[in-house]
């Protein structure tokens, strides 16, 4: 096992892109190749050491052996676990952009809050924030029709916009609230958001899950009530108490299915 | 508004011209020229005859430099593009923003500097259509020319955008009025139909004006999609709009030879941003089951739509393109302009044919107070305040020559119908010249 500590000790306002400072591509790094190595910012580089301090513990036959931690507050580090595929990444802070991009394996916990696409078109492996996201969460690239396809994503805390847009596989597990346009445009996988959710879920959805545990302001008319269940087994798993569900979105003559909460929308009984 | 005596002082016409105010790029303008000075403009609407004529009001005609005690002071050619280039050369991280009012040809020279050094270049549609972009690079493009609107639509459909306020000539020249070849009657065979949530100048001359609630258009378009398939609305009223008159209008839409949809900034920024444009098109593509309908967004500057067209058709990507790593990369809040500054990561700002200044948000701007701001410009404006390098260009369409393609993606070439300032330089040759010397900072430092 190898443990790879960086710990930051200068923040730079210019954000740091770390797509090579993965567990796939630094398994075999000593200490001193990471103090050789200069990290891209901007149109430039500069040494890694000016930003972080680096401890490395231990050695590693393969990436899958590899554990990274990154100390402080990483709010300007993007593509941090960029398509890595397998070892773990701890970020001990706030992470930037795009953490956990076009994952293809291994873990990312991030004991903070996260910005923008986070497991942006992942396709296996996990993802763990404990604080919030912000907007397009497991999307797909702008124009692409599949995104996240694999692996699971767990936010403790709430989500921004367009949660999961043309999701075509994978889970995500929302602790807490969600705006606008959830699971838009989605074909397949599985969204549970815990909290509430502002408007319109499943816009233009063809096939899909999304379960909503807390109120819906608004539904769209492309939804069609299928009845009420109660204690639904969704997709193997098992649900507690009255859910409504409802097919659609008409508009594309999708199959997908949004359940809510009965308890939680009366309005909508 | 007074009579205005019509203007007969006036050494000769120059035909043919083209307006360099809106999307519209209406080309079929005759300048009145007296001693090198448009004195009236044929034509034209209000908004681009007096851009064209009032060009000389707080014009910037020489280069200028920020003196230690923070004034703009006047300095030649030389000092003035050394210290821009110094500026650049050293740069982590420059954005090139604007483009949207000069020339494909200058965007050329620009692309060309922003590859060589690294930068993001970004222009006016990250303000304003660029919801519209994804939103086609996400579900396609059902658009026409505006020559088939004028010679076929029969139903037209404005929605999110005033253009009796911002684009005059649009419904006069290419959709509304005009006799078309199958509209031989022009304005009487035609409807105009309006959906604004505002009772807008636009509205208040349409046939039909649906106004529904501020944010409902998602809910809306949602709604008439589910009716075009067959559904029977459950709710009473859908974004404040009452079932029975969102069942009509669907019916009414079905049952035209040719539609046209136009939208504009009311549609890309209201709540659900591109998944607007998204669901649009979408409906535009159920009609089609029906009968033919296009859509066209309505494009604001004159070249706006020309920066996204030259910068696919050269890159791949339309608008926010980051050159940092060498290769063309796009990712919309990531390398879009106001994100970029809001994040306080651009250490350079170059600002041609635009005004940030006037447009920005407040916290966009406050990180440009703080950085090395280049303007290049014919006109002093807010943005002129925050530049630290102020560069005089030449004026499209007026003193120098170019392409530009108006909003339904049609080329054009403008001419110019008189001679630029002495003391100014061409957009192109100034772009051009910043090139060549940052090249040369950066081979003398090899």
């Amino acid at each position: 096992m190898k443990t790879i500590t960086l710990t930051l000790k200068k923040f730079s306002s210019i954000a740091l892109e770390f797509e090579e400072l993965i567990p796939d591509t630094v398994y075999n790094w000593s200490k001193e190749d990471f103090e050789n190595y200069q990290v891209p910012i901007g149109n430039t580089r500069f040494p890694l050491t000016n930003y972080f301090d680096i401890e490395v513990e231990g050695d590693a036959e393969g990436p899958e052996d590899v554990k990274m931690i990154l100390d402080g507050d990483m709010s300007r580090v993007k593509y941090i676990g960029y398509r890595m595929t397998a070892g773990e990444i701890i970020v001990n802070g706030d992470a930037d952009l795009q953490a956990g991009a076009e994952m293809i394996g291994g873990s990312l916990k991030i004991n903070g809050n996260a910005e923008s696409y986070v497991g942006r078109e992942m396709r296996g492996g996990s993802i763990e924030v404990m604080g919030n996201v912000r907007e397009y969460c497991g999307t797909s690239y702008i124009g692409e029709w599949r995104g996240m396809s694999g692996g699971v994503i767990k936010v403790h805390g709430n989500a921004g916009k367009q949660l999961a847009d043309c999701m075509s596989g994978g889970e995500i597990y929302i602790g807490g609230s969600c705006d606008i346009l959830a699971g838009i445009h989605m074909t397949k996988g599985y969204i549970e958001i815990g909290g509430d959710v502002t408007r319109w879920p499943g816009g233009q959805m063809k096939n899909g899950t999304i379960v909503i545990k807390g109120k819906l302001s608004s539904l769209l008319e492309g939804f069609e009530n299928e009845g009420i269940f109660v204690d639904p087994d969704i997709e193997g798993k098992q649900l507690t108490g009255k859910y409504i569900k409802y097919k659609g979105d008409i508009g594309v003559n999708g199959k997908g299915s949004l359940w809510l909460n009965a308890e939680k929308n009366r309005n909508l009984l | 508004m007074a009579y205005e005596e019509p203007i007969t002082d006036y050494d000769h016409i120059v035909e043919n011209c083209t307006c360099a105010f809106c999307g519209s790029n209406c080309d079929d303008l005759d300048f009145l020229v007296k001693g090198n000075h448009v004195v009236g403009v044929r034509h034209a609407c209000r908004l681009g005859a007096s851009k064209i004529m009032e060009d000389e009001d707080q014009r910037l005609k020489v280069p200028m430099m920020r003196d230690e005690n923070g004034e703009l002071q006047e300095v030649d050619w030389d000092t003035a593009l050394d210290a821009a280039a110094e500026l650049i050369a050293n740069s982590v991280r420059p954005l090139f923003y604007g483009w949207s009012e000069t020339s494909i040809e200058c965007m050329k020279k620009g692309l060309k500097l922003t590859e060589y050094v690294g930068a993001v270049i970004d222009n006016q549609a990250t303000i304003c259509h660029g919801p519209t972009v994804q939103a086609v690079q996400n579900v396609g493009y059902p658009l026409m020319t505006l020559g088939e609107v004028k010679n076929r639509a029969d139903m037209v459909v404005y929605t999110g955008s005033n253009p009796m306020n911002a684009h005059p000539r649009h419904l006069a020249r290419y959709s509304v009025f005009p006799r078309g070849w199958f509209r031989q009657r022009g304005r009487f065979d035609r409807t105009l139909v309006t959906w604004d949530p505002k009772f807008s100048d636009t509205a208040k001359m349409s046939d039909i004006w649906v106004p529904f609630e501020e944010n409902g258009d998602y809910g809306f378009c949602n709604a008439i999609r589910a009716v075009l398939k067959g559904k029977e609305l459950k709710e009473d009223v859908i974004s404040g709009i009452p079932k029975q008159d969102i069942i009509d209008l669907t019916e009414s839409m079905k049952n035209v030879e040719f539609g046209a949809l136009f939208f504009g900034l009311g549609l890309t920024h209201t709540l659900s941003k591109q998944r607007n444009i998204d669901i649009a098109i979408q409906l535009v593509q159920d009609l089609n089951a029906y009968t033919k309908w296009v859509l066209l967004p309505m494009r604001g500057h004159f070249n706006v739509n020309g920066f996204n067209i030259y910068m696919a058709y050269e890159m791949g990507f339309p608008y926010g393109v980051d050159f940092c790593r060498g290769y063309p990369r796009y990712m919309i809040g990531e390398t879009t302009t106001v994100d970029l500054l809001n994040r306080k990561e651009p250490d350079v700002f170059l600002v041609i044919a635009a005004d940030p200044g006037a447009h920005f948000p407040g916290g966009a701007n406050m990180h440009l107070a703080n950085i090395p701001v280049i303007q290049i410009d014919i006109h002093w404006g807010p943005s002129t305040e925050l530049a630290d390098i102020v560069l005089p260009g030449t004026f499209i369409g007026v003193e120098t020559a170019g392409t530009s393609y108006r909003m339904d993606s049609v080329p054009i070439h403008m001419k110019s119908a008189i001679d630029p300032p002495e003391t100014c330089r061409e957009d192109e040759w100034i772009v051009n010249e910043l090139y060549e010397r940052v090249k040369k900072i950066k081979e003398e430092a090899k």
